[in-house]
């Protein structure tokens, strides 16, 4: 089973809000919320014996596990009286389809991504969204699948230090790629994902186009020339902390990053050394699936969902670890001082394209070995 | 029959040591081997692969280069320092033999993130220089194969150090002096009667860290800034990133077998069995 869906980036915003909890901005409360929001709680041992009444939502472990808990689980249990467990041990693609097959279903609810959603759906391991009780128009549209329905956002950004930069600061993907009028270091991931689509850009291929242009084989190798032609300025990030270190320390003045870590530099750097900018950028969902005959049963599980689409407690979740509300009325209720920074605000939406998981699925493992050739060769 | 049973005791004392190598390394190595040619598909598959693959390419000649300044490097300092502690630090030799080992105490990664430390853009390196007036904008001495091979001549020196140091230490002073008094240089008696003697040593420092070099991770991870891809870490990317197990034992198998060839290589030129057996 191809896994398309990127795990990393999810466990990487778990991360960020352990770094939050421990400089104090998360109260072990908000902590635990963010983990929940995330779909990441406790892996309780016991999950053989859980009550009916009792929902366990699954997301990737580290902070971002609390998160989640609090913030929807806890608010769930509060208005409801049903317990909301989170489980962080990462329900990935093969993990569900294992456990719906051997009939001991133990998770209600897993935070998961388009391109796995989509393949779980064909294989028949998990059940339909009732958007009657869920409701389509509070999640981006593209986010809602038959087996699944967005949970939150994060984004591909580009990231600079206006004063590493003498104010001169790059504005889009091909002011990226120019060396001269923009010189000094760029960071990119160690993967194309999110990266590749910043080079098309910089060939001149128009945002909306960006997949289209990367239909061919051609296509990808003049993407991939971009980076060829960077590469003497190009460092490379492979983890979200490693991106962050990389402008922490002023190794690189630009650079394509997770929009999450973006959320956590802004308070990091000086004021006036960092910004974040969305134009071209790449925003990539959450996607929650229910696994078939999950034991809470269907019915209090898209009851559970509807309640993490309510604008309020997605907000909070951006407060508290940077991802970015997937319902579109939340924009409006962002503090303003972050809304620069919300990777689904009309502003920003208006200037990204949803990254493509089926492109992934076809392309990615022949793109990355071009990639790192074109980096190291 | 007495030879017998002696035999058999030493077979015993090895026994429990050969026992870990063949449970714990032997064992896992050939599972590696047998994972490169049967996954996805039983054949030559990935060695095909493999070997049409430019990055794959690109990798080893950086591993194999990498390496060599590595050891060139280590070799030119390391021999420096054995010389004189060998021969003239005579009531400060525990001192700077224990300098020497000191490094093994602290781990490679905070060795390697003290490297970033000194030689980031505004690392206490580039600090210093501009602070000094001797350059305007900061020089990259990291995130490149240059900061890549200072950090792991750093490591490394040691593995160089201590062969050469316990070869120059069996070597008579009296060859020297023997030279010396029939007229020879200074020089000369170090080029044609000492610099000889040593050569044993410096081919062991050689290839232990020439050998150590070519599976190296940490350092090249953290210093190179993904542009200094070691086989090491290319096969990590295939394990962990790809899940692709196939290639990336397929180029550990590759990577071994290289590693005995330099060996076999070496063989050629250097009498092994003296060189790493019978330190003189």
């Amino acid at each position: 089973m191809t896994e398309t869906t990127d795990f990393e980036a999810k466990r990487d915003i778990a991360e960020i809000a352990v770094e939050r909890y421990k400089q104090g901005r998360l109260t072990r409360r908000g902590f635990i919320a963010a983990m929940g929001a995330l779909g990441i709680l406790p892996a309780l041992g016991s999950r053989a014996t859980a009550q009916a009444k009792e929902i366990i939502v699954v997301n990737w472990g580290g902070t971002a596990k609390d998160v989640l808990q609090e913030v929807l689980c806890d608010t769930y249990t509060a208005e409801t009286g049903i317990p909301v467990t989170v489980d962080g041990s990462g329900p990935s693609a093969g993990k569900i389809r294992a456990m719906v097959d051997s009939g001991a279903v133990v998770w209600d609810l897993c935070d998961s991504g388009a391109g796995s959603a989509i393949i779980l759906e064909q294989q028949g391991v998990t059940q339909p969204i009732d958007y009657s009780i869920v409701d389509k128009s509070k999640v981006l549209e593209g986010t809602a699948y038959n087996n699944g329905v967005g949970n939150y956002v994060y984004s591909y950004v580009l990231a600079t230090n206006p004063k590493m930069l003498g104010g001169n600061v790059p504005q889009t993907w091909e002011d990226v790629w120019n060396v001269k009028d923009f010189p000094g270091m760029r960071t990119f991931r160690k993967s194309v994902r999110g990266m590749l689509e910043s080079a098309t850009q910089a060939r001149g291929v128009p945002l909306a186009e960006v997949y289209d242009a990367l239909g061919t084989e051609d296509g990808i190798k003049a993407s991939i020339a971009k980076f060829r032609e960077l590469r003497e300025n190009i460092i490379v990030w492979g983890s979200g902390s490693d991106s962050q270190n990389l402008f922490l320390q002023e190794e690189v003045a630009i650079g394509n990053i997770w929009s999450t870590r973006a959320h956590l530099l802004k308070d990091q750097m000086p004021e006036g050394s960092f910004d974040v900018s969305f134009q071209g950028g790449v925003i990539a969902p959450g996607i929650w699936v229910v696994p078939k005959d999950n034991p809470a049963g269907s019915d209090e599980v898209m009851k559970f969902i509807a309640h993490g689409q309510k604008p309020e407690l997605q907000v909070e979740w951006l407060k508290k670890i940077g991802s970015g509300p997937i319902n579109p009325e939340a924009a409006a209720m962002v503090p303003p001082e972050l809304a620069p920074f919300n990777p689904s605000s009309p502003e920003n939406l208006a200037t990204q394209i949803l990254y493509k998981d089926e492109w992934y699925a076809k392309n990615q493992v022949s793109a990355e070995e071009l990639y790192v050739d074109a980096l190291i060769n | 029959m007495p030879r017998v049973t002696e035999k058999f005791s030493y077979w015993m004392l090895v026994l429990p040591a050969l026992a870990i190598m063949v449970i714990f390394y032997i064992v896992p190595v050939l599972g590696i081997w047998k994972i490169a040619f049967t996954e996805p598909v039983t054949g030559f598959g990935n060695f095909e692969k493999m070997a049409a693959s430019s990055a794959v390419q690109t990798s080893f000649i950086i591993t194999f280069r990498v390496a060599a300044v590595t050891t060139v490097g280590c070799l030119l300092l390391g021999y420096i320092v054995a010389y004189a502690i060998s021969n003239y630090a005579s009531r400060l030799t525990p001192l700077m033999v224990a300098l020497v080992i000191l490094p093994f105490w602290v781990s490679v990664l905070i060795r390697s993130f003290s490297w970033i430390v000194l030689l980031g853009r505004s690392g206490i390196v580039n600090d210093a220089l501009r602070d000094a007036g001797l350059i305007e904008a900061p020089l990259k001495l990291m995130h490149n194969e240059f900061g890549v091979v200072i950090a792991m001549i750093h490591v490394m020196l040691p593995f160089a150090v201590l062969p050469m140091l316990t070869n120059m230490r069996g070597i008579s002073g009296a060859y020297v002096q023997a030279a010396r008094s029939l007229g020879a240089s200074e020089w000369y008696a170090f080029r044609n009667v000492y610099f000889p003697q040593t050569m044993p040593g410096v081919m062991s420092g050689a290839l232990l860290v020439f050998v150590l070099s070519l599976g190296f991770y940490v350092t090249p991870a953290l210093l190179g800034g993904g542009r200094v891809l070691m086989i090491s870490e290319y096969i990590t990317y295939q394990i962990q990133e790809f899940l692709n197990w196939g290639l990336g034992s397929a180029l550990s198998v590759a990577l071994l077998v290289a590693t005995a060839l330099v060996l076999l290589v070496a063989a050629r030129f250097v009498n092994l069995r003296a060189t790493l057996l019978d330190r003189k």
